[in-house]
């Protein structure tokens, strides 16, 4: 009986994996132009896995000997990975078509790293996490080298691949002292082990190898370097899911492992936490103002972002008090699903541009963008709205949940230190829009994907935008629930 | 009616899109229709209760509970005049385009109806969460203005423009979330309602510090000395309905702030900055008259003495009494119709020379006479003519500045004579002078005002003169809102909380 309702709490898993076997499977056996029917068809998965999240949510159990916990929690990350998933497979495949790049490895390849995602975001002993973990990057060392005979590509999956697996070395050294110090890698076992005020040497260790290697999985400043050279190798739609997939997942480990396991100790990571945050806003933002290739601009302000979305963790570890705590991990939450919307479909748009595969997004692309393709240009200029932080835009009410639970933590300077970053990022967040509506377009524009599926997402990803900006109601009292099951 | 008001430019923003971009005929209609429409709608305010309650035609609708976010409108008679004159000078900025706009059409209205929405919302937002997201909402369609439909250096004119205000408006937000944050610290539930947060005792601190986040946003918008970098700039590059809109309402967006938000709401802190902030409006006064008196540029003259004159509306605000703040608020009105009218009219001959240097005019007083006439009236409006809307602006300000110190009053007093100065030598130089041998030359045809721009002038024609000779219904109108602000700062025993410095 218990079997069965184990295997019932994970059914999404379940359904996902089955997924990726029929897109497999179905990928042999239809021709090469009837390939772009594997779009719909993960798509429609995608949709039925999103069905089977409804059936879990408000189960809140942990199965298979509390290695695995269907909570509130990682339903909600696992919503947000959906919606990641539906919008980065439509907005792929006409980029990928162009260049030659199979769309069934894609499908496959990126319905993996879904699945790392998943699984990272329920677990509830280090040992899981550190498989979803590997499950959800080595998928995207992959699709970083996808476009095998472009140099960049190469360059970036390699670079991404040596240090990303050196990261995860270091993440697992750390979770091996913690084992070695607590006895357990059970998180709610180590955060009830009692480490509080107990620090020492072999737990400043662990903890800095922990902080290290995940903080290196969301590319915060320092450990940021990969970053730019694997998003700009990478293929640009693929590009879009890799600075919000891993990034969500990355930052699901830091939920559980910071803001759960390691929650007694809080004081102790605080600091260092807070020296990160503003680096990472900063430095991002710095670095982002002086590039002149969208694709790379967006890179380095993936950078900037992450450091916004550690301010909500910041925000977690300054308080005592439980409501304005959830209130952090509350705006992470939103945070993070609102920019994985934006900025998926910002690089998409930067991929349309790029139907002439010697275009690599250049500022250039964007001149006159809004006389040759009004939609497409108002489109873009919501999302760099929106990436600025204006409303009515999701950007913006995720920026204001961020400075509301800073503020109501005590770290009104933080929030300060936040918003002129948020002034600075409008610079070259609106340089976009200057190229599009003010200036002339080139002697030979460069032409524009048109493909029905990437309209279809980018309309919706703007209307989620647009939506999510005006009425949160709905989401945050989901993402409350969500929380909650934290305390 | 509020909400029919706000948002009715959004019914013709809808209807634009369905327009094909090429029938600029039909688009002009359609938007012009929008902002009457809504002008219209705007009147019904005029049956606003002055004895009555406080905010009338009120609204208030729920929108994000989390939070204790308000959809909440209202409005007092401060507001009433200010959506009049946003509403006003908005069709006459959009009826003055019809000619001197013909590249990209559709958008250039579809920018200016969001950008009415953004500055009507901030006049009758009552909740302070909603009258953030309205201020922002009027920032960036007046930056696709300049920057798409400006001179030269528009890029240059328009991201700075953004930037400055951008940072000023995002610190505004910390200092709401914080106000905020401190109410409902107290065990009051949590909410940004306009009329909760006000009367609460703040912090000392927490008032200081919110205070300098709300002086910063509302002082590069006025814009005060030294904020003021902008203004000529964007002035100069927008297109002459950009300057009029400009000019005429989103400097008071600044001016409204002040007396809505940062009295009321920090009146500790209002009176313990009062001396900084009429010092900085002081020399914002002096200093914005004489480099007007400088210019060359005919359009940079007008924008340097809107500094000026909106250093009137600061000193106003900031003595508070009665006659200080009456007066800063019929400046704010005053200034909105005279500084548009003032830009529609370089506007006129920029559109058929392509030129503003003073020194290439001259004489133009015998080639345009009816141009001159109404170009005369404005210039001494703005000086402050008795008889016109200017003089009982700047009257009533001097009066409130003798009240409260009388060296104040007489550093202001000096200013009437600078302004007279520029704002009379430009108008010998360009009307009286002997034509200068540029105009003889590249100017061989110059035409008067023609029937468009007489019907776009002649509102405010009216309105400067009505507003000179008889102040008395606004005056009324203001003379509730005023009190209540005396009320809230003399709560504050004007004594603040001593010097921080």
């Amino acid at each position: 009986m218990n079997y069965i309702n184990d295997l019932v709490t994970i059914l999404p898993e379940i359904l996902l994996a089955v997924l990726i076997l029929v897109i497999i499977t179905v990928d042999l056996f239809i021709s090469r132009a009837n390939k772009w029917l594997l779009t719909p068809l993960t798509v429609g998965g995608l949709i039925v896995v999103a069905a089977a999240l409804v059936v879990v949510w408000d189960t809140n159990e942990s199965v298979y000997a509390g290695m695995y916990v269907v909570d509130d929690l990682s339903v909600f990350f696992k919503a947000a990975t959906i919606v990641i998933g539906i919008i980065s497979v439509l907005f792929a495949p006409a980029y990928l078509v162009v260049r030659r790049i199979p769309l069934g490895e894609f499908h496959m390849i990126l319905l993996s790293a879904l699945l790392g995602m998943f699984v990272l975001a329920s677990s509830s002993d280090l040992i899981t996490l550190f498989l979803g973990l590997e499950l959800m990057t080595m998928p995207s060392y992959l699709l970083t080298g996808l476009h095998k005979t472009d140099r960049y590509s190469n360059e970036g999956g390699l670079k991404y691949f040596l240090l990303g697996s050196f990261a995860s070395a270091i993440v697992l050294f750390g979770i091996s002292w913690l084992y070695g110090l607590t006895g357990t890698t059970n998180i709610s076992e180590i955060a009830a082990s009692g480490l509080e005020g107990r620090m020492s040497g072999a737990l400043l260790v662990a903890l800095g190898f922990l902080i290290v290697g995940s903080t290196f999985k969301i590319a915060a400043v320092p450990f940021h370097y990969w970053t730019p050279d694997a998003y700009q190798g990478a293929p640009t739609p693929i590009t879009g899911f890799l600075s919000v997939g891993p990034k969500l997942g990355a930052f699901a480990l830091l939920v559980r492992v910071f803001a759960e396991a390691l929650a007694p100790l809080r004081a102790d990571w605080l600091g260092i936490f807070l020296v990160l945050t503003v680096l990472t806003m900063t430095i991002g933002n710095v670095v982002a103002l002086t590039q002149v290739n969208v694709k790379r601009m967006l890179a380095y302000s993936s950078i900037a972002h992450t450091g916004y979305i550690m301010v909500g963790l910041a925000a977690f570890a300054n308080t005592d008090d439980q409501a304005v705590a959830a209130q952090g991990i509350e705006s992470v939450l939103f945070y993070v699903l609102g920019y994985a919307i934006m900025n998926i479909a910002a690089f998409a748009v930067v991929g349309m541009l790029q139907r002439d595969t010697r275009r690599f997004g250049g500022l250039n692309s964007f001149a006159g963008l809004g006389s040759r393709s009004p939609a497409r240009a108002a489109a873009m200029g919501v999302l760099m709205l929106s990436l600025t932080g204006i409303p009515p835009t999701v950007g913006f009410f995720a920026k204001l949940y961020v400075l509301l639970a800073a503020v109501d933590a005590g770290l009104a300077w933080l929030a300060v230190i936040l918003v002129l970053n948020a002034a600075m990022a409008a610079f070259y967040y609106l340089r976009v829009v200057v190229y599009m509506y003010m200036r002339d377009p080139e002697d030979e524009p460069a032409p524009i994907d048109t493909s029905p599926f990437g309209t279809v997402a980018l309309a919706l990803s703007v209307a989620g935008v647009v939506i999510l900006g005006l009425f949160p109601g709905a989401v945050l009292s989901l993402i409350e629930v969500s929380a909650a099951s934290l305390f | 009616m509020l909400s029919l008001i706000v948002f009715t430019p959004v019914v013709g923003v809808l209807l634009l899109l369905l327009v094909p971009g090429s029938n600029h005929r039909a688009i002009r209609w359609i938007a012009l229709g929008a902002a009457l429409a809504s002008l219209g709608f705007s009147l019904a305010l005029l049956g606003y209760d002055p004895a009555g309650s406080e905010f009338q035609f009120r609204e208030d609708l729920a929108w994000i509970d989390a939070f204790g976010m308000r959809y909440t409108l209202g409005v007092d008679g401060l507001s009433v005049v200010l959506v009049l004159l946003t509403t006003l000078l908005s069709v006459v900025a959009m009826f003055y385009s019809f000619e001197p706009i013909q590249t990209r059409v559709k958008e250039y209205y579809i920018a200016l109806l969001l950008l009415m929405v953004g500055m009507l919302g901030v006049f009758v937002s009552l909740d302070l969460f909603l009258f953030y997201v309205f201020w922002e909402i009027s920032l960036f369609p007046m930056y696709v203005i300049i920057g798409v439909w400006g001179g030269p250096r528009r890029i240059y004119a328009t991201v700075k423009f953004v930037l400055y205000t951008l940072v000023g408006s995002l610190l505004m937000l910390v200092a709401i979330l914080a106000v905020a944050i401190a109410h409902a610290a107290s065990g009051q539930p949590f909410t940004f309602s306009y009329e909760a947060l006000r009367g609460f005792a703040y912090a000392d601190t927490l008032q200081a510090l919110a205070f300098v986040a709300f002086f910063l946003a509302f002082a590069i918008k006025v814009p005060m000395w030294p904020f003021h970098t902008w203004l000529p700039d964007a002035h100069v590059e927008a297109p002459t309905a950009g300057s009029i809109i400009l000019a005429g309402v989103m400097l008071k967006l600044g001016g409204y702030g002040f007396l809505r938000f940062s009295l009321p709401l920090l009146p500790d802190a209002a009176v313990s900055f009062a001396p900084i902030v009429i010092g900085l409006a002081i020399v914002a006064i002096i200093y914005g008259g004489l480099v007007a008196m400088v210019q060359p540029d005919l359009k940079k003259l007008v924008a340097y003495s809107s500094v000026s004159h909106m250093g009137f509306v600061m000193l106003g605000a900031f003595v508070f009494n009665e006659q200080g703040l009456q007066g800063a608020i019929y400046q704010m009105i005053s200034h909105g119709i005279t500084t548009g009218a003032l830009f529609l009219l370089v506007g006129i001959i920029y559109e058929q020379t392509h030129d503003r240097l003073i020194e290439h005019m001259g004489g133009l007083n015998a080639r345009v006479p009816r141009y001159a006439a109404m170009f005369g009236l404005f210039t001494f409006a703005s000086i402050g003519l008795p008889g016109l809307s200017g003089f009982v602006g700047e009257f009533l300000v001097i009066l409130g500045a003798f009240r409260s110190n009388g060296l104040i009053a007489a550093a202001a007093m000096v200013v009437v004579i600078i302004s007279a100065v520029y704002m009379l030598w430009m108008f010998q130089r360009v009307f009286f002078a002997v034509p200068s041998d540029w105009m003889r030359r590249f100017w061989p045809t110059l035409r008067d005002i023609n029937r468009n721009e007489w019907i776009a002038l002649s509102p405010l024609i009216v309105l400067v003169v009505v507003l000179g000779v008889y102040p008395g219904p606004v005056l009324e109108m203001i003379a509730a809102p005023v009190d209540r602000i005396i009320e809230a700062v003399n709560g504050a025993g004007l004594t603040g909380f001593g010097p921080l410095w």
